[in-house]
């Protein structure tokens, strides 16, 4: 095998390092920011809310693999952040459906009032 | 490894891309689930094959389902043109991500993380949920954060039941008609 095929399949198969997952998660937060701001649909933010939650935890799950005195605590605190991510999602869908029900829409702009 | 890490990397950011910028809900919501499908790739590569299929099972199959329900009593036929689905304020939420996104990758690169190597999460699920029951030393909190979390599912069962439910005598369901 010549030595630069040799080379190719080391990159290929080498571990990746930390920061790229970090990166990885930075940019999947910054995404899941972007549309919680910018879409007028409250269900299609609350998918986005869930993208920044997911993000949140690949970060700690990639601290608690690669740092050595982190113990791989950061795997049962994602199991929490899980726990807590579907309790959000549960009662924020319950919040659209009773807002749906009196308003008729589920647009976040039309949606600014507290009275009900 | 690296290969796998590309393209779960860029399954997790186009499919998270196209939840943002899909015009229509349902797309954006099995999009959603194609993505955390991704970040549970990635779980499997950090040595947390408990947490991914966790992940999947909560995830992929139950906020995907519940957040299909909630797309099926809540949306009307609508015009799906980007002035509708997104609001005045897009460029300026772009350059607002953009700004986060490339601060938060510019700082977690360039700071020196000191001997990292792969391989110390609790690969075994008996070390994982020794972890997670406060069990192993070290790990003393999770006993209370465990019982918090559980009074805290508790609370969001009840409020969802309480929020959502119809006032009795008040008339049909609405969202079902259409």
């Amino acid at each position: 095998m010549p030595p630069q095929v040799q080379h190719l399949l080391d990159t290929l198969t080498a571990t990746p390092p930390l920061e790229s997952y970090l990166v990885v998660g930075a940019i999947m937060f910054a995404i899941g920011a972007w549309g919680a701001l910018i879409r007028r649909n409250a269900v299609v933010v609350f998918m986005c809310v869930e993208i920044m939650i997911n993000a949140v935890n690949l970060t700690l799950v990639a601290f608690a693999d690669y740092l050595p005195n982190a113990g791989g605590l950061g795997v049962s605190y994602a199991v929490l952040v899980i726990a807590i991510a579907a309790a959000e999602i549960a009662v924020g869908l319950a919040i659209v459906l009773a807002v749906f029900r009196t308003r008729r829409t589920v647009n976040v702009d039309e949606v600014s009032s507290m009275r009900g | 490894m690296t290969l796998a890490f590309a393209f779960l990397a860029v399954m997790t950011l186009v499919s998270a891309l196209g939840v943002v910028l899909s015009r229509n809900v349902v797309h954006s919501a099995l999009l959603m689930s194609a993505s955390f499908l991704g970040v549970a790739g990635f779980f499997v590569m950090l040595n947390a094959p408990a947490l991914a299929a966790f992940q999947i099972l909560i995830y992929v199959g139950a906020v995907t389902v519940v957040i299909l329900f909630g797309i099926m009593f809540t949306q009307r036929p609508q015009v799906r043109r980007y002035r509708t689905i997104v609001n005045r304020q897009g460029w300026w939420g772009f350059f607002v991500a953009l700004g986060v996104g490339a601060f938060l990758a510019y700082v977690l690169s360039a700071e020196d993380w000191g001997a990292t190597r792969a391989g110390n999460g609790p690969r075994e699920v008996a070390a994982f949920g020794r972890d997670l029951l406060g069990v192993s030393p070290g790990s003393e909190i999770f006993i209370l954060l465990f019982e918090v979390a559980s009074v805290l599912l508790l609370v969001a069962l009840i409020a969802a039941i309480v929020i959502s439910r119809r006032k009795t005598g008040v008339g049909v369901d609405r969202g079902v008609e259409e």
